[in-house]
């Protein structure tokens, strides 16, 4: 009798346990997908550190911010931290110590995460490997050293609300309002910010210039920002980085892709891209050029410009800009071309983009040990006139502080 | 498994998708009269044609590729001005070590049937990104110049 309740109540305990550890075995599995929706890891991160192990270093024009480690290591990181002091963090921009955080993290989007969301992104923090790691100390200058003025700034900035669906919009339009404002954070880079660093309400999406390349507008205008690309086109440039003749992701949204949007579900992709085509259109920013009928170069256009064109991009991109060899290698269309100031085009030439994760014909070679600033000048202003309209020219002074922006 | 149709003929290849044309034509099918040079389209010796367009297949996924038509120099002499072009090459003696040619012959194929009778400048952006070590480039423009005016 003993020996039977006995066996009853070890089934009982093992039937729990196995139910405890497979709900904790889906929390963490959302948290990673939340974590991967948030892209935490790529401020986390250092090139070539540990992940999430911080260290990561934001240049201000007043000093530098360093991102903290987020592994569970009990002294370096948050192991130590409660469920409330991560959802306080999210939330309201504060950290377990008191300490108010700088908007460089994205605690004004992440606000919108219901408080279950964040916990299963601390679930799955947690369940990480601790990486004893202490990232080096802000450098920032007086006043901007005192974290209590941003108790002023969140007054003024921070709505410490949660997302509310909207009531007249589908249900995929909402899913992907929050994914795009919420974790995703788009506007922290695509759109202006103002004189104290805030996302400018009045132009949301409209594009910004972060880390020396051009975040796009990305409002609905068909001619400033994706308003002409069709819903799968959002959603092939969201999960493979390129968009034939729109949009090819290269720079920090090359790793936007690589780290977040390409391990979301294409009925999130489809979502946020529903969202994105219903937001207000803002025209502003760089336009995307008409696709004219091209072919080899004029005697007006044959230069130095056109001699780089011709031994090193003709052959990918071609002189038509089709890039027949494969359409992701369209020139024609896309915004890069059509930026007088041809920002992310010297960006491109400059650090290719050669992942190995990326199929060949995605991968650019980078320039910038085979070309000279003169020969870059030339063959970007070739570029922008021969392909777009905004009758842009480079000079080699703009290559070389481009180098020294680039770090090459 | 792709259906490429390569020379006229069609195979049923056991490849992932990701492959570059150029290991399957080379190490699949032994097709190696199409050369590998630099692997990142710089050079132009892995030069073949894809619906009568000049490619590099080395950075052509072989996913890209099916249900199109890939000719590569085996088969060049085939085509009408492809045989034009080998006739001449061996009018001039454009060849010398030999190795890039084979792209240079797909390349000026696809020039001339684009623009039968093309200028120095378009021979020279037509044939552009086919480089050739040996330096055979005036008698290249030669031979496609004395094709032009035929």
């Amino acid at each position: 009798m003993r020996f039977t309740q006995l066996v009853v109540m070890g089934l009982g305990f093992a039937g729990f346990s196995s139910t405890a550890l497979a709900a904790d075995a889906d929390l963490i599995e959302r948290g990673k997908y939340l974590t991967d929706a948030a892209d935490c890891v790529a401020c986390h991160t250092t090139s070539g550190g540990k992940p999430f192990a911080g260290g990561v270093e934001f240049k201000l024009p007043f000093g530098s911010l360093y991102s903290p480690n987020i592994t569970p290591d009990e002294e370096t990181g948050i192991g130590s931290w409660s469920d409330e002091d991560f959802v306080r963090a999210l939330h309201s921009g504060v950290g377990k110590d008191g300490k108010h955080y700088y908007p460089a993290f994205p605690y004004t989007s992440y606000t919108l995460m219901p408080e279950d969301e964040v916990l299963a992104i601390k679930a799955y923090l947690s369940s990480l490997e601790p990486v004893k790691n202490t990232p080096p100390e802000n450098t920032l200058s007086f006043p901007f050293n005192q974290r209590w003025g941003m108790i002023f700034w969140n007054m003024l900035f921070l709505d410490d609300e949660r997302f509310e669906p909207e009531a007249d919009q589908s249900e995929q339009w909402n899913r992907g309002a929050y994914l795009v404002q919420g974790p995703g954070h788009c506007a922290e880079c695509h759109t202006p910010r103002n004189l104290f660093q805030a996302l400018d309400s009045s132009q949301p999406l409209a594009g910004n210039l972060v880390q020396d390349w051009q975040a796009y507008n990305i409002s609905s205008d068909e001619v400033h920002g994706i308003g002409a690309w069709s819903e799968a086109e959002l959603v092939s440039y969201f999960s493979k980085g390129h968009a034939a003749g729109k949009g090819v992701a290269a720079g920090p949204m090359g790793e936007v892709v690589s780290n977040s949007l390409r391990h979301l579900e294409q009925s999130d992709l489809s979502a946020m891209a529903t969202y994105l085509l219903s937001t207000e259109p803002q025209s502003a920013g760089v336009a995307r050029p008409e696709v004219k009928q091209l072919s080899m170069p004029t005697a007006e256009e044959a230069g130095l410009g056109s001699k780089v064109f011709a031994d090193s991009c003709a052959s990918c991109h071609r002189w038509d800009g089709k890039g027949t060899q494969s359409p992701i290698a369209s020139l024609a269309g896309l915004k890069t071309v059509n930026d007088p100031a041809a920002t992310n085009l010297l960006g491109i030439l400059l650090t290719g983009h050669s992942n190995p994760e990326q199929q060949v014909d995605q991968r650019m070679p980078r320039f910038a040990e085979n070309y000279s600033d003169p020969e870059l000048a030339a063959v970007s202003s070739f570029v922008l006139q021969h392909f777009g309209q905004s009758g842009g020219s480079v000079s080699a002074e703009q290559v070389a502080a481009k180098r020294g922006n680039t770090g090459h | 498994m792709n259906l490429l149709t390569i020379n006229g003929e069609q195979h049923q290849l056991d490849v992932p998708d990701d492959t570059p044309l150029l290991w399957v034509l080379r190490d699949v099918l032994g097709l190696t009269g199409t050369k590998f040079g630099c692997g990142i389209a710089q050079c132009g010796a892995c030069t073949v044609h894809l619906d009568g367009e000049a490619v590099r297949s080395c950075v052509l996924p072989v996913g890209s590729v099916a249900g199109k038509s890939v000719t590569t120099i085996e088969a060049i002499a085939e085509n009408a001005v492809g045989a034009k072009v080998q006739q001449a090459w061996l009018e001039h003696e454009v060849v010398q070590c030999g190795y890039c040619q084979s792209g240079q012959i797909m390349s000026a194929t696809a020039l001339l049937q684009h623009n039968p009778s093309p200028s120095d400048a378009d021979i020279d952006a037509g044939m552009a990104g086919n480089i050739c070590r040996c330096g055979t480039y005036t008698r290249i423009r030669a031979a496609i110049k004395d094709i032009g005016q035929a």
